[in-house]
């Protein structure tokens, strides 16, 4: 296979495992990079990769590696799907090997704590890429690998590097939609896992379904003001990447976010809850960007606010609940 | 394996080859057999055998004028015209219709420009141009040629031209002259004279990247893009070029610069193309970027103004033309695609801080018409420029003893990308990079309007940072500044034009109070000055006394009604447009926590 239109796929975790098979599967050679030279030997040995993704038996076409150069060089698309905390570390070592020639995609959700800097925006200051998209939506990984139906969201202000994720990724399980609001798509994605972890303490404490309803619902109206005074277009945060993201993620047991905070509500500390889990859950750590957004923008997001107090400051998850409830109540929506 | 992404988007679609002649009539003499379905016809109506051949035709209807071309249907029965010959003919009238469209196009656009600006300049010319233009497309067979004249005529406008004698004599004399006129001496006398050739020389003070501009401009072609406040720029600019010794530049200068006669006889000689920026045709705008575009390929350097007008408000620009900034892409690429690895496109950011500005009150005065929408009044930059008027400035100017600041930026390429000395792209890390990859899909360097645009957005949020950080503010920025954040806390008044007129002539603010809040913004200056978020002049080193004092006495010099003077403890505001006016500069830093006070800038 020439190597010109090789994929390059950073982060064999869950996520990542899971979209290497999906690009493989479409016909194009995959180069997947982990930093574990133990995972990378076990999937060349056996195909499996029980640490990513248990059951998975990828496609010849996926070739781990552990050298980060050789995965990248050459290859047409570099497609990072890392931890959020881990991308400026990861973006560093791509800045030494990529060209202007090659387009970058990522695939992770979640701000960086203490520049609150967009993924996009790590990359574009690490590395030489313009090219930039980001892919999101309700994508339960393992749902995806057993070929369950699913669709995400593919944004780029460069059309060519929608139209590329179009191609890697569609199928007939697999929907891929284009769209040009990065910031949008990047800020939904991020700040909906912290609402997530709301919903998992309220379905912990058994709230009922209106209840739920209330709790996403203004959690998506807080993640709207802070995305629109960004810059993020509203019409983005009700589409898959916004609305679609959090339905999945604020009822599904597979999301880690939903699982940290029915741990919590349970009485878990929140360190046994993220070690139970085994992967990171990015609302933790979003929880605090979140807070910080809110701040510089001078915006009230009681529910953000009460999320990040439950996770870092030691508030009880009833409490929490009983503080939300005692709030006034304003304007549903914003004016438009 | 499947293609990774789409073929390159502009790959040309083969013209289709040129029509047979449209004289080939010598199909028609020969006699055709009745076809097929004729003869079925007829045998199912009953008939057997051969059709006979004495139905008479329908008369054909010919409409006027087009006998000459439209071949009459013969006599005979069953004759078919080939149809490679009306396909032609159809082809032909397709594509006169499709050029008439856009010559519509051209002739809606000029009367619409015509009406709006019933001042401009060659507007004579211009309106019988239309009319006869108007009137040929009426009955043009081909307009092709109509087409061509139209084109021709807006080249013939925009050409700059270029005479190295004139320039010789020009950079020679006109320094001498203008110190001269500066000094108040007559350029006679100049000449006879030794004249101070430091005087002008002293005041424009360049700093920045010259070292790199100087080096950049012998790898490649320079385009530099300053801001713009003044009409003075573009000799400002012109002269700056001169004095760091780089050769001349080209640049688009409005039409209405060339009114002057003396003026524009220099400005046409000296490289300079014409800007027309009242006209809207598209024909008029593709012709102009493509001028501004094969000038770069060639290696002309240019001198560009890319916020498109001088800055109503005084705002620095918050957005650029990009249509004229995507050019220097489109001449990397064509020089990328031919295959000319050096060559490379510079573009070089510059900031010019003026103390006072030239033509504030016309400017503000336009700038708060437009955004309070009170009236309408003719664009401002259909006024003449006059000469005595500019001397007159530049002489007070001098009188100050103060500096003009021309700050030369870091280079930059036309994605963005910051450039080294030896003219290579770099990456945010300081890595070199290949900056031709950025136009390649699947190995081709290729032409895509979208990611271009896209490209030349990153291009301009770099200039709008550059020249953020490179503003260099003067005394009496930092004073109107405070002190319209005074008069703007006292009187609550929105929006903007609403407050500015609550500000009667003789509103006075306690000197105490103003050097308290003047003392505030110069440490918040100075804290962003540290961190090289701005800039700023020695004026403004000095304690705030003495840059109020400073301020003050800029103010007393230039215009009609000082704008802020000192009468006892207080000061009184003279003209509270004006104030707003050069407060401006120093806005969007979010300095004393004052709100956003500059409305969207109709454009």
């Amino acid at each position: 296979m020439s190597a010109e239109n090789a994929v390059a796929v950073l982060g064999a975790g869950n996520w990542g495992t899971t979209l290497a098979q999906l690009v493989a599967e479409n016909g194009f050679d995959v180069r997947l990079w982990s930093r574990d030279p133990e995972q990378v030997r076990e999937i060349e040995e056996t195909r499996l990769n029980p640490r990513g993704m248990p059951g998975l038996v990828l496609s010849p076409r996926v070739r781990a590696t552990a050298e980060f150069a050789r995965a990248v060089r050459g290859a047409e698309v570099v497609l990072l799907v890392v931890p959020a905390q881990a991308m400026r570390q990861v973006a560093r070592s791509l800045g030494d090997v990529l060209s202007p020639e090659q387009l970058v995609l990522h695939a992770a959700k979640g701000l960086e704590l203490g520049t609150l800097a967009r993924m996009s925006q790590v990359l574009a200051e690490e590395t030489c890429a313009k090219r930039i998209g980001v892919i999101a939506g309700p994508n339960i990984a393992p749902e995806i690998a057993a070929g369950e139906p699913a669709g995400t969201v593919a944004s780029s202000r460069f059309p060519e590097v929608v139209r590329c994720a179009k191609r890697l990724l569609t199928s007939n399980r697999f929907l891929v939609f284009g769209g040009t609001d990065v910031v949008g798509v990047e800020l939904a994605s991020a700040l909906k896992n912290v609402v997530a972890i709301a919903a998992g303490m309220a379905h912990a404490m058994g709230m009922g379904e209106n209840a739920m309803s209330l709790l996403v619902t203004r959690g998506l109206a807080e993640v709207t003001a802070i995305g629109s005074s960004f810059g993020a277009r509203p019409a983005t945060l009700s589409g898959l990447a916004g609305v679609g993201d959090l339905m999945v993620t604020c009822r599904s047991k597979h999301s880690r976010n939903h699982r940290i905070g029915e741990a919590l509500a349970r009485g878990e500390s929140l360190e046994a809850a993220v070690a139970r889990l085994g992967m990171v859950a990015e609302g933790v750590t979003t929880a605090v960007a979140a807070r910080a957004l809110a701040a510089e923008r001078g915006l009230e997001c009681p529910l953000l606010e009460r999320v990040y107090s439950v996770l870092h400051e030691g508030l009880a998850p009833t409490e929490a609940l009983e503080q939300l409830l005692r709030l006034r109540a304003g304007r549903d929506v914003a004016w438009s | 394996m499947r293609e990774l992404r789409g073929a390159c988007a502009t790959r040309e679609r083969h013209e289709e080859a040129p029509a047979p002649a449209s004289t080939r009539r010598g199909g028609r003499s020969k006699r055709k057999p009745p076809s097929f379905s004729r003869w079925l016809g007829s045998c199912l109506a009953g008939r057997v055998g051969p059709a006979p051949r004495s139905i008479p035709p329908w008369p054909a209807f010919v409409p006027a004028g087009a006998a000459a071309t439209l071949p009459t249907r013969p006599a005979t029965p069953g004759w078919m015209a080939p149809g490679h010959e009306i396909a032609a003919e159809a082809k032909r009238r397709v594509l006169a219709r499709a050029l008439a469209e856009l010559l519509g196009g051209t002739v809606y656009h000029e009367r619409q420009r015509l009406a709006r600006h019933p001042r401009g300049v060659q507007r004579a010319e211009d309106r019988t141009f239309v009319a006869k233009l108007h009137r040929a497309l009426a009955h043009a067979e081909d307009p092709s040629a109509l087409l061509e004249e139209t084109v021709g005529r807006y080249a013939g406008e925009i050409a700059g031209h270029f005479d190295p004698r004139v320039y010789a004599f020009a950079t020679r004399v006109l320094p001498l002259a203008f110190t001269a006129l500066l000094n108040g001496t007559t350029p006679g006398e100049a000449l006879f004279r030794v004249p101070e050739l430091g005087r002008l020389s002293d005041r424009v003070v360049t700093s920045g990247a010259i070292e790199r501009l100087r080096a950049l401009e012998r790898l490649g072609t320079v385009v530099l893009v300053p801001t713009h406040v003044s009409n003075l720029d573009s000799l400002l600019f012109g002269y700056v070029i001169h004095a760091l010794g780089l050769p001349p530049f080209a640049y688009g200068a409005g039409l209405n610069l060339f009114t002057n006669r003396v003026l524009g006889y220099f400005m046409h000689n000296l490289g300079a193309y014409t800007i027309d920026r009242t006209k809207s045709d598209p024909l008029y705008r593709e012709l102009l970027k493509e001028y501004a575009t094969v000038a770069l390929e060639r290696g002309q350097h240019q001198l560009f103004f890319p916020g498109g007008t001088r800055s109503r408000s005084f705002g620095l620009e918050r957005r650029l033309k990009k249509g004229l900034l995507g050019t220097t892409l489109a001449a990397f690429r064509n020089r990328a695609a031919s295959g000319a690895a050096e060559g490379r496109i510079f573009i070089v950011p510059a900031t010019c801080s003026y103390p006072l500005v030239l033509e504030a009150s016309s400017l503000v005065d336009d700038f708060l018409h437009r955004t309070g929408r009170e009236r309408y009044l003719p664009p401002i930059d259909e006024e003449p420029d006059r000469v005595e008027l500019w001397l007159g400035f530049l002489r007070k100017l001098m009188a100050l003893d103060v500096n003009l600041d021309v700050r030369i930026g870091e280079p930059l390429d036309p994605f963005g990308c910051a450039v080294d000395d030896r003219g290579r792209s770099l990456d945010p890390r300081g890595r070199t990079i290949d900056a031709a990859g950025y136009l390649r899909s699947r190995g081709e360097i290729c032409a895509d309007p979208q990611r271009d645009a896209a490209y030349t957005e990153q291009l301009e949020e770099r200039l709008l940072e550059a020249y953020r950080r490179d503003n260099v503010v003067r005394a009496t920025w930092a004073v109107s500044f405070a002190a319209f954040e005074l008069l703007r806390r006292r009187f609550e008044a929105e929006p903007v034009h609403r407050l500015v007129r609550r500000i009667h002539p003789g509103t006075s603010i306690r000197r105490t109070e103003l050097l308290l809040l003047l003392t505030e913004l110069l440490d918040e200056i100075a804290r962003l000055a540290e961190k090289g978020a701005i800039a700023r002049n020695e004026e403004l080193g000095a304690g705030p006394e003495e840059v109020l004092e400073q301020g003050l006495r800029c103010f007393a010099t230039y215009h009609g009604f000082p704008v802020l003077s000192a009468r006892g403890e207080a000061v009184v505001v003279g003209d509270a447009s004006l104030l707003y006016f050069y407060r401006n500069r120093v806005e969007g830093y979010g300095l004393l926590s004052a709100p956003s006070l500059l409305p969207e800038e109709a454009s």
